[in-house]
């Protein structure tokens, strides 16, 4: 453990800001996933465990999208759309059929997608790493230095786009008679069958925005890195993770515990390089332990 | 031969030995190192599910950290057999390696369960993943003791105890049966006694035990515990046959794999994780042998028994055949 | 038997339970009453340790048991069946009995021998046939009759042999000949038992037949106790029920 090695980044400005800047970059990345699956258990109360194979499904749209097009945008949005109706096939065709069933067979079912979903791409897309969807032109200039640490401009992009969506989000869930109509079938959803309102519609839309959500935070990671099968099983853990912080069903809990868990990773990185999973397991154990319900989740 | 009739603990045993002695006549009439290979692997992963189902199925607990103890009853015994105390012991070794093993995942299982008991739900299930994954994480760190992401490497000596001798194909087929049969009828004995009637009562409904002056939490424990040290068993006896252990035993996949067995054999039956076992090592060895894409045919079988039968294969022939 | 000295519990700010005091003398049979919401299954869940006591005491016996553990309770002599019936929905009525009997004695601990052929099975039987459970004794829970449930959590708590027994509307749910049937069966279990009783119920007529003392719950207050001819009298209870009350 190098903890001299923490202190003496906490005290340097130039690794503080890029540490910093690191961890704002992988957490609200982190917050594009986690929030889509908080919001499928908040609402629909089924853990979907598949939810990163729908993170992986979006690095491949993109990636296919880039390779025919060569437009960035367009990449990335039809990674997230793509996605997005691929969730709602996969929620009338299997996720309804579990509502209410057991924890077990729930988690089952996903696992079983994640398994033929990671098949199916090597099937299609070959088992080799893809080499990414690569940064758009405008991005490709050199760094910003603040402080002597390098940003590249490109991770604020990505951390500018992830705070608009997570304020979309919130607009949605907040303002909007989608946002509250999903509020209350996640609350009673008998009473608004009583006043004659479809909830199958609104839990087909809530898990389509859910898996927009896994597909845009897979498009933006195809852009950061390569593509390859199996490239959602991490990112689901690390979903979990933020999940149970931020209290289950929590959006604003799941923002505060993304950003949590981005300055656990770049900072243990610094601290204790090997352990740094472990950091953010660790963390989840004492939120488990202390605070169940997590931080910003309503008490049981 | 009258206790025969009666389901009682001398049955067991009687059964256990027959079914032992019947596999070791096996092993020389169909002599395929294939075939003896997959039968004590269905062993090995057997003990695996069937511990997990004391708490799936009997208790109604998800655990979904179970292969932390696995890993940790093949860590113990790898790194027992690989240190200088083998030099003392000489042919106690092994005895003495497995013993450890169960020692070392009992007390594992013993914090971790003490901890995670607490929770309820899906939050349990939370918990025993957080636990595991950090345990993952500490394998992968102590780099110099587990030798990291490679795993426990360089192999380790099986020194032969009361004339068997591991590194001969036989011997080892015929002492994991042996050991697995035994854990198998004493976990029977553990399930049919009052203390495993008091596990289906606290799953069928946790709130009312308490009035009738029963402690929920402490039986939950046990239970956690036992299935803690069956499932180091399995993770030592993989470990013994691998002669290594590795890093992915402890990460949250290896985890879901007793979860499939049980699906696929029946939760609801004894013996339905072992059968799950068999289709599983089954399909693995027709499957991998037959197509690179397992993954994709043992997601399709998980579905289809998922949303097609509902239940185990054995839960499902029992209730078909015998209880109608 | 049972002593309760003014218990109090709040829920969020709302006494549920306020100031109730309540005496039970050995072997009698009490009934508790009051409109919807008054606060009665709280003051059993209360006795039994279900939740804990804001304020007062319960003895039973010269044995404090206020804030005790509830399996601690149930060791020391209370029981009761529930108002929503809790039972074991995949055991048998036979196996559940056992588990109940088991219970008492901390014999659910036990690893060595099997439940099957365990020593309890004669006493069980006894309290099946107590109950009236002999006929439907090796079905299962969930695939009992309403009725046969409820007998059936109340012979779970028989088997503990309780000094005091709760009762919390036995008779919920019923018709109205099965309901005279079960009270018939509870009175017969009185006599026989010896048992202190102390039941929950709706029903007038049912608790003027067969309680010796009625205590009156109303908004969290006892506002009337004495026999049924005393409470048939009394002007409050006459208020409660007839002017306002949701009865
Ligand atoms: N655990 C609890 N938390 C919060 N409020 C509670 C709790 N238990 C009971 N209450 C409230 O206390 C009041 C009394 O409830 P209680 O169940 O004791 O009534 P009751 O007399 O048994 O009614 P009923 O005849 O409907 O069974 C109710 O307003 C109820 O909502
Ligand atoms: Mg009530």
């Amino acid at each position: 453990m190098e903890i001299f090695a923490l202190f003496d980044c906490i005290i340097t400005p130039a690794c503080l800001i890029s540490q910093t800047a690191g961890g704002l970059k992988i957490g609200m990345l982190l917050f594009l996933v986690a929030s889509g699956l908080t919001l499928v258990f908040g609402v629909l109360g089924v853990i979907n465990f598949a939810h990163g194979a729908l993170y992986m499904l979006g690095a491949y749209f993109s990636w296919q999208v880039m390779s025919i097009t060569g437009h960035f945008g367009l990449a990335v949005i039809s990674g997230a759309i793509g996605v997005g109706i691929f969730g709602l096939i996969f929620e009338r065709l299997l996720i309804n059929k579990v509502y209410n069933s057991d924890l077990l067979v729930q988690i089952l079912l996903c696992y079983s997608v994640i398994l033929i979903l990671d098949d199916l791409v090597m099937i299609i897309w070959g088992d080799e790493f893809l080499s990414g969807i690569g940064v758009p032109e405008v991005f490709q200039v050199p760094p910003l230095f603040i402080f002597d640490a390098i940003i590249p401009p490109f991770h604020i992009a990505i951390i500018v786009i992830s705070m608009i969506v997570a304020l979309l989000l919130w607009i949605i869930m907040t303002k909007t008679k989608f946002g509250k109509l999903v509020r209350a079938t996640a609350v009673n959803p008998r009473m608004l069958e009583a006043l004659g309102i479809n909830t199958n519609v609104i839990k087909a839309g809530v898990f389509m925005l859910g898996s927009f959500l896994a597909g845009l935070g897979g498009a933006l990671a195809a852009s950061l890195g390569s593509v390859v099968s199996g490239m959602g099983n991490s990112i689901i853990i690390e979903s979990f993770i933020v999940t149970v912080i931020g209290g289950m069903g929590s959006i604003s809990g799941a923002f505060l515990a993304s950003i949590i868990i981005g300055m656990a990773r770049s900072f243990g990185a610094v601290a204790m390089p090997l352990f740094t999973d472990g950091i953010m397991f660790l963390i989840m154990v004492l939120v488990l332990v202390m605070k169940p319900e997590g931080l910003m989740g309503k008490k049981k | 031969m009258g206790f025969l009739k009666k389901d009682n603990f001398e049955r067991d045993a009687f059964i256990g030995l027959i079914v032992w002695i019947f596999l070791l006549i096996f092993y020389f009439v169909i002599p395929s190192p294939g075939i003896h290979d997959i039968i004590q692997k269905v062993f090995i992963l057997g003990l695996f599910a069937m511990s997990l189902n004391i708490l799936i199925g009997y208790l109604g607990l998800v655990a979904f950290g179970h292969a932390t103890f696995f890993a940790a009853g093949a860590y113990t015994l790898g790194l027992f057999l690989q240190s200088s105390i083998v030099n003392n012991l000489g042919s106690l070794s092994i005895p003495a390696a497995i013993i450890s093993a169960i020692f070392i995942s009992t007390v594992l299982a013993a914090f971790i369960g003490a901890i995670c008991i607490r929770l309820k739900d899906i939050y349990f299930s939370f918990l025993t993943l957080a636990f595991q994954m950090l345990i993952y994480s500490i394998i992968l760190a102590l780099v110099s003791i587990t030798g990291g992401d490679q795993g426990l490497m360089g192999g380790f000596p099986k020194p032969p105890f009361l004339g068997i001798d591991l590194g001969k194909p036989f011997d080892f087929y015929a002492f994991t049966i042996f050991i697995s049969i035994i854990t198998i009828v004493l976990l029977r004995q553990l399930i049919e006694s009052p203390f495993g009637y008091g596990l289906r009562m606290i799953r069928d409904n946790p709130d009312r035990p308490a009035a009738l002056g029963f402690n929920n939490q402490r039986h939950k424990l046990i239970a956690f515990i036992i299935a803690g040290s069956i499932a180091g068993l399995a993770g030592s006896l993989q470990a013994l046959l691998d002669v290594g252990a590795y890093p992915e035993w402890a990460f949250w996949a290896k985890s879901a794999e007793p979860l499939f067995m049980i699906l696929l054999g029946g939760m609801h039956s004894f013996l339905g994780p072992l059968m799950g076992a068999f289709i599983f090592e089954i399909l693995n060895d027709f499957v991998t042998a037959n197509t690179r894409y397992y993954g994709l045919v043992l997601g399709l079988v998980i579905l289809s028994f998922v949303l097609g039968l509902r239940r185990g294969l054995l839960d499902w022939l029992l209730i078909k055949f015998y209880r109608k | 038997m049972l002593k309760i000295s003014g218990i109090s519990k709040s829920f969020g700010g709302i006494k549920a339970t306020d100031n109730v005091s309540i005496e039970l003398k050995p072997n009698s049979i009490n009934a508790l009453i009051g409109p919807n919401g008054a606060g009665k299954t709280t003051i059993f869940n209360l006795i039994t340790g279900k939740i804990s006591v804001d304020d007062g005491e319960i003895f039973i016996g010269n044995n404090n048991i206020t804030n005790l553990k509830e399996t601690e309770i149930t060791h020391i002599g209370i029981a009761r069946a529930f108002q929503i019936t809790n039972i074991f929905s995949t055991l048998s009525v036979k196996e559940s009995i056992k588990m109940a009997l088991l219970a008492k004695i901390h014999g659910l601990n036990n690893m060595w021998d099997r439940f099957s052929s365990h020593s309890v099975n004669e006493e069980a039987n006894n309290i099946a046939e107590l109950t009236g459970l002999k006929k439907v004794y090796n079905t299962i829970s969930s695939e009992l009759s309403h009725g046969d449930q409820k007998l059936l959590d109340i012979a779970l708590a028989l088997a503990l042999k309780p000094k005091v027994l709760l009762l919390d509307e036995p008779t919920a749910g019923m018709g109205p000949e099965e309901r005279w049937e079960m009270i018939k069966r509870i009175k017969e279990l009185w006599q026989k038992t010896k048992m202190t009783v102390l039941f929950i119920e709706h029903d007038m007529d049912i608790v003027f037949d067969i309680a010796q003392t009625i205590f009156v719950l109303q908004q969290g207050s006892v506002i009337a106790k004495g026999t049924p001819k005393e409470i048939k009298k009394n002007q409050d209870v006459i208020k409660a029920y007839l002017g306002g009350g949701k009865k």
